[in-house]
């Protein structure tokens, strides 16, 4: 039965158990949203079904039902009480909402994401780059060649996130998380991941060919690894990820 | 109004042999011989000609994106699949959408309300009908050159039906085929326009004696609220193409961050329209399935006024909500946006109400059109909650542009095309003279209610382990592969659903029943005048005391009482 349910829905009805700071408050909203939608579903759709079947006409029936038009208490409550349900949902969001796009005072690390046409360039305050792109050898069902975002475990990150081309976007399912990279808009977004490990991420805003294919990971790791980790790197250095990688740009434009 | 005393008769007949009588001396009234149905098709003016055309061209267009949906389940059936090249799948996750929104659901509703909206106010023709026929003239145009874009060198359009700026400029899209999308949509938005101004003009100015506003059916109040959303939204979607023209063509710089424009701008002028655009393909369903269900159970509707505010109440909520396509750009303001998305549920649901108290104590027949009716009910309710879902920023952070939103959006739209059919049950005997078979209609419904749900139910639970949209392949570590080949194996038998309506309206076309003037024992004007009616449509109306004139006709010791 537990491997029905896990190769048919992913995290506990959709109530999910991220990695990061702030997913508590989307699993309490998750939570609101059930317990407010699934009785109002359930009743409606028992309403019309009931309805149906209680009052079908049987073959040969010439009955002519009463020709009531207006209950005004009935209109009234049907009215009010939706009006009431969505002010409830609102109020619960509220607090969520600005918890989540809140932004730290001061931020453990600032790494700015950049999306191109099609790959991510990560950039280090010390001005190390992390990048990877599509290249002609790019293989979907392979994982290990994912450009890698690299952050400390338990520290509030702040990402600045910008687009060196067209609308891409920058996602990462296990932190219950996205934001859009669009040229000309500078967006700024903090994350704390709570538990170490490898995340996938992906682009999720049509950007051209090769979007299926515009990947990345997030390795995050305890703060003493992440230390040596980014005192190793040589400022200014570039990683590539890509193999028989060619600059990102010219890939682009011989497309 | 001269238009009912004006044509000799005896009124209008239920008897079937009468009808044709009837017809025939109508008929006999026209000098010079009938048009071949090629000219008609051509040169009338005639509004049910008309919305006749607008329906047939929408319906083909259902098929041509359907297909078009096919092959890209095929494309995910498995992961790394290489069925279509990458190109072609973003071609046909394009044409895909633009096809379905601006070829197929907004201009069905629009034929059938030139068809109906007329015979339901009792009037004789649209307002303007040359006009009309221009319309439908821009619509076919605009539809058959966005598709043209599959016949050029680089393919049709392939950055996405909203298509996002710049992905759209000249570096990105150098083709012809973004040319023919942009051109082709500005001709449908035309035709848009055009039927807009004339629908409203004729329900302003043409109603019968009798006919107040508040005696309007549910159909033609809900297809005059689209169409002042028409007027509102259409002309933001022109101006936005006319600039995106404007930069590929004359290197201007509206929508290019280098060049000091704003891509985001492009954003906003898109969901200013595109969310009206949401309500404009749905109201006309809700009146369709408002129509159905009171009909099938021999009700009125329940709560019509407050039936109408709720509509009203969508249509001015729906002009404030397009920014929740944007939650993730960080550059709107949520709490607003949030407000008004979540509030715009609440006169839907007022309207699930008034669909339930109009079938409570009714005496309900489970017809075929009365099936699509429910299942539109039962599909909608489930795209509705997933919406109040989207609506929360920080849920949409989770889920926005994955397959949960695909999912959402199309239980919202497949509920519509279930409307669709209904309308074509219900109105085909108006349409035609002859009755839809009910065997093969129920069979179109079994597979086309099983096929949507298969199809789309596993999108949600494909979104919420992160699966984006529109990626032409995917990666089949992620535990997506089982329910993509549920999904593919749904859109199949969504597929083979469509199939017995077609064989249906071919097969009673020539040898369905005889209809008769009023074979639903309907309610409204369009069921007091013979099947299909005769040109300039009435020989005399009945008094017209109530919203349900042909009702108060039929069943004389019960007139509907007006008021509470």
């Amino acid at each position: 039965m537990s491997t029905i349910s896990a190769s048919l829905l992913a995290t506990d009805l959709g109530s999910p158990h991220g990695a990061t700071a702030d997913d508590h408050w989307v699993h309490h909203l998750w939570n609101v949203t059930y317990i407010i939608g699934t009785p109002l579903a359930a009743i409606v759709l028992g309403l019309i079904i009931w309805c149906l079947v209680r009052y079908r006409a049987r073959p040969g029936d010439t009955r002519r039902p009463p020709q009531f038009q207006y209950h005004i208490p009935l209109e009234v409550t049907y009215t009010l009480v939706p009006l009431a349900l969505v002010a409830i949902v609102f109020a619960f969001m509220y607090v969520p909402e600005n918890k989540i796009t809140d932004l730290p005072k001061s931020p453990a690390l600032t790494v700015t994401a950049e999306g191109f046409q099609w790959g991510y360039r990560f950039v280090y305050p010390n001005g190390h780059q992390e990048t990877g792109s599509y290249s002609s050898v790019t293989n979907i069902d392979d994982e290990t060649d994912l450009p890698t975002l690299y952050l400390p475990e338990g520290k509030t990150v702040e990402i600045k996130i910008v687009s060196d081309d067209v609308v891409h976007g920058f996602y990462i399912p296990g932190f219950l998380y996205q934001r859009d990279m669009i040229p000309g808009v500078n967006n700024v977004m903090k994350i704390n991941v709570t538990r170490t490990g490898r995340f996938i991420g992906e682009c999720d805003n049509l950007c051209g060919v090769y979007h299926a294919y515009m990947r990345f990971a997030v390795d995050v790791m305890p703060q003493a690894q992440y230390t040596a980790w980014y005192a190793s790197q040589q400022p200014g250095s570039i990683h590539n990820w890509t193999p028989n990688a060619t600059p990102s740009n010219e890939q682009a434009a011989g497309k | 109004m001269t238009i009912i005393e004006d044509r000799p008769g005896s009124g209008p007949s239920t008897d079937a042999t009468g009808t044709e009588v009837h017809q025939e001396r109508l008929m006999a009234m026209v000098p010079g011989p009938r048009p071949r149905s090629w000219v008609k098709f051509i040169t009338s003016t005639d509004h049910k000609q008309i919305g006749l055309n607008y329906m047939v061209t929408a319906f083909i267009g259902f098929l041509v994106a359907g297909l078009m949906a096919e092959a890209m389940r095929t494309q995910l059936i498995v992961p790394n699949n290489h069925f279509v090249t990458l190109e072609v799948y973003n071609q046909l996750v394009t044409m895909h959408g633009t096809i379905m929104l601006f070829v197929v659901l907004g201009p069905f509703a629009f034929g059938l309300a030139n068809y109906i909206v007329p015979l339901q106010i009792g009037a004789p023709d649209m307002a303007f009908p040359r006009f009309n026929n221009l319309s439908y003239w821009l619509y076919l145009s605009g539809f058959l050159i966005m598709l043209g874009g599959f016949l050029t060198n680089n393919g049709a359009a392939d950055f996405g039906w909203f298509g996002y700026a710049p992905l759209t400029d000249m570096v990105h899209s150098p083709g012809p085929g973004a040319d023919m999308w942009i051109l082709g949509i500005a001709l449908t938005g035309f035709s848009g326009i055009f039927t807009a101004i004339n629908l409203i003009t004729t329900v302003f100015c043409l109603r019968a004696p009798g006919m107040v506003m508040f005696r309007m059916p549910i159909f033609t109040w809900n297809m005059l609220v689209t169409l002042f959303l028409v007027l509102l939204a259409f002309p933001v979607l022109t101006s936005a193409f006319a600039l995106l023209w404007s930069d590929r063509h004359l290197t201007t710089h509206f929508f290019e961050a280098n060049g000091g424009g704003q891509p985001l701008l492009w954003q906003n002028m898109f969901w200013f329209f595109g969310h009206p655009e949401v309500y404009i393909i749905a109201l006309p369903y809700f009146g369709v399935v408002t129509e159905v269900i009171a009909t099938m159970s021999k009700k009125p509707v329940f709560g019509y006024k407050g039936m109408i505010g709720a509509t009203l109440g969508i249509g001015a909520l729906s002009m404030g909500v397009w920014a929740h396509h944007m939650y993730t750009t960080g550059a709107v303001m949520l709490p607003f946006f949030a407000a008004m998305s979540l509030l715009i549920a609440v006169p839907t649901g007022i309207k699930f109400f008034n669909w339930i108290g109009t079938m409570f104590k009714g005496v309900i027949t489970l017809n075929t059109a009365m099936l699509f009716s429910v299942g539109f009910l039962g599909i909608f309710l489930f795209g509705g909650i997933t919406g109040v879902v989207l609506a929360q920023p920080p849920l949409d952070f989770q889920l926005h542009m994955t397959y949960f939103v695909v999912a959402h959006f199309h239980y919202v739209v497949m509920a519509l095309i279930f409307g669709v059919f209904s309308a074509i049950y219900y109105w085909f005997p108006k349409f035609t003279g002859r009755m839809l078979d009910e065997r093969l209609g129920k069979l179109s419904f079994a597979l086309l209610f099983i096929g949507v749900n298969l199809t789309f139910f596993p999108q949600h639970d494909l979104g919420l382990r992160g699966m984006s949209r529109r990626i032409a392949t995917y990666d089949g570590n992620l535990g997506y592969n089982f329910e993509n080949l549920l999904s593919s194996l749904g859109a199949y038998i969504t597929g083979l659903g469509v199939i017995p309506t077609i064989i249906n309206v071919w097969k009673s076309l020539r040898t369905g029943a005889i209809a008769g003037d009023n074979p639903w024992d309907g309610q409204t004007l369009e069921w007091a005048t013979s099947s299909p009616p005769p040109d300039h449509n009435f020989e005399s109306l009945p008094p017209i005391r109530s919203e349900r004139p042909l009702w108060d006709a039929t069943h004389p010791d019960e007139l509907t009482r007006a008021g509470h």
